[in-house]
């Protein structure tokens, strides 16, 4: 199982945790056999130590001396391996040891009450007794009884074979236990996964031609698909819009640069047709002229959009100085002026000051004449745009063109931003426009930072307002 | 023949109709909106519309099913910068009969709109004949047992008319409205001048007469 797969981390977790809890139950396990089985043992040696000791007997001259009378010594608590005893008194040292007490081994009466040891390769639990009293009484007056120590001692074979049949025990069932566990989680997590699975296998069905998203029964029902589900929607959403207003532009596009190059086409082939006389083909070339610098500026138009909409995704950085947002509209004015006198507009700027920002003038420029543009264009003859460039509070940069023309009517209002977008293609190619003006202004307004909004009633003209923030955001 | 182009462009119409009144001796009447096209459609008899898809007023798919939908089965050939797939079946379905993307070849267009009319009569092939009459509508020569016969221009246009219906009774108004484009003022004696030419020449040197007069309805042309 890869480590970057969510069925592998969950398995890994659950082994890992089961396999502590199985360590943790060996440790415990063996732990506690070991200690109940040594405090069995302990307390079995106990009463074979008292046992030793009631073999301990005075001798019949009251003189306090004791014996040993090994007749009845206990028998050992593992008959397979004997234990060991040895028996002091305070007044003679030692009396007496087990028979099969081995040559060279010294043990000290004095000590801890429990100890471990090994002798000749084999593993003892000693006991010793202190102060044991002489169970056989004596009195008398000058009698002065004796205590004994006693060391008794058991070797822990038995125990350690009990304690590693424990260990092996556990061991055992955990391993089984941790193999059950594995599969069962296996199958849950496989269980719990098969709605993320399902969702995959759908969302692996959307394409450009199907953008609907066909959700599992029960994938919404689930916690933690909602947000997943939720993002997916939104995200199918802005697609499908984008994808399918890059597919109306390119359309428009194909339109817009086909039809001026048919045109082109069939004014030289039919010249070609047959023999014309020389003022046919003079009209004829001066129309495939006038045809061609359309399509130029056709070209240049479509550049500049590509241009602006380029900057405001943040493709290109430009060296940007601060500039005066009046003195900008005052050129812009100056430029659109030949046009207006044509078509007998006044254009009215009103000003207040200097509003400072930082920017690239050139693009500036291109906004407010193309606005201007497009409200002289739609102004009756004779008609006026009042133009107002003012600062708010705050430093804000706010400019606003506003021209009594037919106004445009609701239903085209929120798509005048779109590029190629013109609500009466036969007016717009009257005026000459190829609906792209007010998409470069938007993509350079947003460039900056800005908003560009359209107010618009029919019969009460066009107002359109440019705010600028006045520390731009160029976005990186 | 005559023909109607629906399409915004102007000046591309006027070369469409320049083509086709001089190369295939059509008369031609432009409509440079939906709107407009749509009245015309359904105001005239045309033998073939041209028809642009991107269109002021009224898109051309709309104009295309509503004189569908009126029942008019005039052959509609489709002019459209669009190419991809899903509107070229988009727009046969919708009834055209042929389409053809900008830019496109003059002398294609040509072709496609001869044919689309001649198929629109019933007519397969480009040569059209009857008895020992034999005319041909891309080189536009007209032979009568072999022998060449020399037409006027109107005169080609009648007889082309009768030979796409043939055997048919066709009317003076008929003729007129298929042969003239809005602008003309339509006399029908002009027609009765271009039969009896027609006849002068075709009969010439031959037994069987082909142009008969039905009185009262019209002419009919078999042998």
């Amino acid at each position: 199982m890869a480590q970057n797969s969510i069925k592998g981390r969950l398995i890994a977790i659950v082994v890992l945790s089961q396999a502590l809890l199985a360590a943790g139950l060996l440790f415990t396990g063996i732990y506690y056999t070991r200690q109940s089985l040594l405090s069995t043992l302990d307390a079995s040696m106990q009463a074979r130590a008292m046992s030793v000791a009631a073999l301990v007997r005075y001798t019949e001259d009251a003189s306090g001396n004791v014996y040993f009378d090994d007749a009845l010594v206990p028998p050992s608590i593992d008959p397979g391996h004997p234990d060991l005893f040895a028996v002091w008194t305070e007044k003679s040292g030692m009396l007496a040891h087990s028979a099969n007490w081995p040559a060279g081994l010294e043990v000290s009466p004095t000590g801890g009450a429990h100890w471990n040891f090994k002798w000749a390769h084999v593993h003892y639990r000693g006991l010793r007794v202190f102060q044991a009293p002489v169970l056989d009484r004596e009195e008398g007056p000058s009698f002065h009884p004796q205590t004994l120590t006693i060391v008794y001692a058991a070797p822990t074979k038995r125990i350690q074979e009990q304690v590693r049949t424990a260990g092996i025990f556990i061991a055992l069932s955990s391993l089984v236990l941790l193999a059950a566990t594995v599969l069962l989680a296996l199958w849950g997590i496989r269980r719990g996964l098969l709605p993320l699975q399902q969702l995959a296998q759908q969302a692996e069905l959307v394409s450009s031609h199907n953008w609907e998203l066909h959700l599992p029964q029960d994938a919404p029902q689930i916690a933690e698909l909602r947000p997943l589900i939720r993002s997916m929607e939104t995200m199918l959403a802005r697609l499908e819009r984008s994808f399918v207003q890059q597919k109306e532009f390119l359309g428009n596009a194909a339109h817009e640069l086909k039809t001026p190059v048919a045109v082109l086409k069939s004014t030289l082939q039919s010249l070609l047709q047959r023999p014309r006389t020389s003022e046919d083909y003079q009209r004829g070339l001066e129309h495939s002229l006038e045809d061609l610098e359309r399509l130029e500026q056709l070209l240049q138009w479509m550049l500049r959009l590509a241009r602006a909409e380029q900057w405001a995704h943040g493709a290109l950085r430009r060296d940007l100085q601060m500039i005066d947002v009046t003195a900008t509209c005052e050129e812009a004015v100056e430029r659109i002026r030949h046009l207006a006198e044509d078509r007998h507009t006044t254009i009215h700027l009103s000003k207040n000051g200097q509003v400072p920002f930082r920017a690239d003038p050139e693009d500036l420029q291109l906004i407010w004449s193309n606005l201007l543009e497009n409200a002289v264009r739609y102004s009756p003859e004779g008609g006026s745009v009042e133009v107002a460039v003012e600062r708010k509070d705050g430093g804000n940069a706010r400019v606003t063109f506003q021209d009594n023309g037919p106004g445009i009517p609701p239903s085209d209002l929120p798509h005048v931003f779109e590029r190629f977008y013109r609500g009466d293609a036969s007016r717009a190619r009257a005026t000459g426009g190829f609906g792209l003006g007010l998409a470069i202004a938007k993509a350079l307004v947003e460039a900056y930072g800005g908003t560009i909004t359209a107010d618009s009633a029919p019969g009460k003209g066009t107002r359109m307002t440019v705010e600028l923030p006045v520390t731009p955001e160029i976005r990186p | 023949m005559r023909v109607l182009i629906i399409e915004d462009e102007p000046r591309l119409a006027e070369n469409i109709a320049r083509s086709l009144r001089e190369s295939a001796g059509y008369a031609v009447d432009i409509a440079n909106d939906g709107q407009e096209g749509l009245f015309m459609a359904e105001s005239n008899e045309y033998d073939a519309v041209l028809l642009d898809l991107m269109l002021p007023q009224l898109d051309g798919m709309q104009l295309l099913s509503r004189i569908r939908k009126a029942g008019q089965r005039t052959p509609v050939l489709v002019v459209t910068a669009r190419d991809d797939k899903e509107s070229v079946v988009a727009l046969l379905n919708a009834g055209a009969d042929d389409y053809l993307t900008k830019p496109f070849d003059l002398g294609e267009l040509l072709a496609r709109t001869k044919a689309l009319i001649r198929r629109g009569k019933g007519q397969s092939s480009p040569v059209l004949t009857i008895g020992d009459l034999e005319l041909n509508t891309v080189s536009r020569n007209v032979q009568r047992g072999g022998r060449a016969v020399t037409l006027t221009a109107m005169e080609y246009r009648v007889l082309e008319y009768l030979l796409h219906r043939p055997r048919a009774v066709v009317s003076k108004t008929e003729l007129l409205e298929h042969l003239y484009d809005y602008n003309w003022e339509k006399f029908s004696n002009v027609i009765e001048v271009y039969i009896s030419g027609l006849r002068r020449k075709l009969d010439h040197g031959s037994a069987k007469e082909l142009i008969h007069t039905v009185r009262g309805q019209g002419y009919i042309l078999q042998d």
